[in-house]
């Protein structure tokens, strides 16, 4: 069955959806183990409070910008594209 | 406290909602991607290939650089020994840039050189970021009454030609301190790891490769982060323009709200702090390549 509509745009739009849904989930799970490790650090030693939360605020700049590296390659499918 | 917090959080959504009505049906349809678009207020004829008009992003750099001179001047004009609250704050950012980021990242010989460079950096970008989220009159697109541009933001450090041009200054100060720290061959020799026969010719393309990334990771770091935290406000708030139905409002207003304290406390300052830090980590790695 050949397909009706408008495909090139119903491409783009599931570009712009799964590729920021599946670039989202590998940062969510660094997220996850950045924080939960660092609050396994803090409760076995808190007087190294400041120095861990530091480090994690660099990890999670660093981690969650992986999510935008997907969805700015989502964008460019999405609007490049047309 | 608590309560009175709530009170005002809810009078702030009603009164971003309350202009909602008059929008919701106004034509044409909104695209809040268009905030994103540069079009030139004051054209300046081209140099070749070179564009100089002032458009929306260099506004934004003049006004963080007139903010910056001009409230680093005031501070420094009256210096005082008890210090007022402007210069207490001002101290308070030359602390945390001098231990976060100066001491954090460059050795001892190159610190004295190169620290200004990366507190300027930070303050810039820091600047910039914060600026970004204040609404300020500069759509063009639709006035007010046609005589004033409405209220809108954007920042200087969504558009990549301002994060990559801020790339590129630190890669060439990388590159320069490591010749000028260790001599040519010397420097270039450190980037050939301390491994034998033909892993050799396996690792150095990766190693050259990984130097040129840096570009791209720094600048589109910054950049995406900026655009996507702006959109994703824009876009909440006008999808209740974008569905046409006014009881989007109480769901995507607040979630609107949410994004901006979380953008504005947390991602403004973050990749400043993050820009100027790997910026340091790479200068302090190449002067000292062997650490």
């Amino acid at each position: 069955m050949p397909l009706e509509g408008n495909v090139n745009e119903a491409a783009q739009n599931l570009a712009l959806g799964i590729g920021t849904a599946i670039g989202a989930i590998g940062p969510g799970i660094g997220v996850g183990y950045l924080i939960g490790k660092t609050i396994e650090g803090v409760s076995r030693q808190p007087e190294m409070r400041g120095e861990l939360q530091g480090m994690m605020f660099l990890g999670l700049a660093l981690t969650e910008a992986i999510t935008f590296y997907a969805l700015l390659m989502s964008f460019v499918a999405f609007f490049i594209g047309k | 406290m608590i309560r009175r917090l709530l009170w005002l959080a809810g009078a702030l959504v009603l009164a971003l909602a309350a202009p909602v009505q008059a929008f919701a049906a106004s034509e044409p349809k909104t695209d809040p991607t268009k905030e994103f678009l540069l079009e030139p207020w004051i054209e300046i004829p081209k140099i070749g290939p070179i564009d100089l008009s002032i458009t929306k992003a260099v506004f934004y750099l003049i006004l963080s650089t007139a903010i910056l001179l001009v409230g680093t001047l005031l501070v420094v004009r009256h210096l005082r020994l008890h210090p007022k609250k402007l210069q207490a704050f001002v101290e308070l950012v030359y602390d945390f840039s001098e231990t976060q980021i100066g001491r954090a990242s460059l050795p001892a010989k190159t610190y004295t050189t190169w620290f200004p460079y990366l507190a300027t950096l930070f303050l810039f970008i820091w600047i910039n970021n914060v600026i970004s989220y204040l609404p300020l009159p500069v759509n063009t697109e639709h006035k007010i009454w046609g005589v004033i541009p409405s209220p809108s933001f954007y920042a200087a450090t969504a558009n990549l030609s301002v994060t990559l041009a801020l790339t590129l200054v630190t890669f060439f100060a990388t590159h320069y301190v490591g010749i000028q720290q260790n001599g040519t061959v010397p420097y270039f020799k450190s980037w050939i790891p301390p491994v034998s026969g033909a892993i050799k010719l396996l690792i150095v393309p990766l190693e050259i490769l990984s130097q040129l990334l840096r570009l791209v990771s720094l600048s589109v770091r910054l950049f995406a982060n900026m655009l996507a935290g702006h959109l994703l406000i824009l876009m909440s708030v006008s999808l209740i323009i974008i569905i046409g139905n006014v009881f989007v409002a109480i769901l995507s207003v607040p979630v609107g709200v949410f994004f901006y304290c979380f953008e504005l406390v947390l991602v403004a300052n973050l990749q400043a702090f993050i820009f100027a830090l790997l910026s340091g980590i790479y200068i302090g790695v190449a002067a000292e390549p062997n650490h």
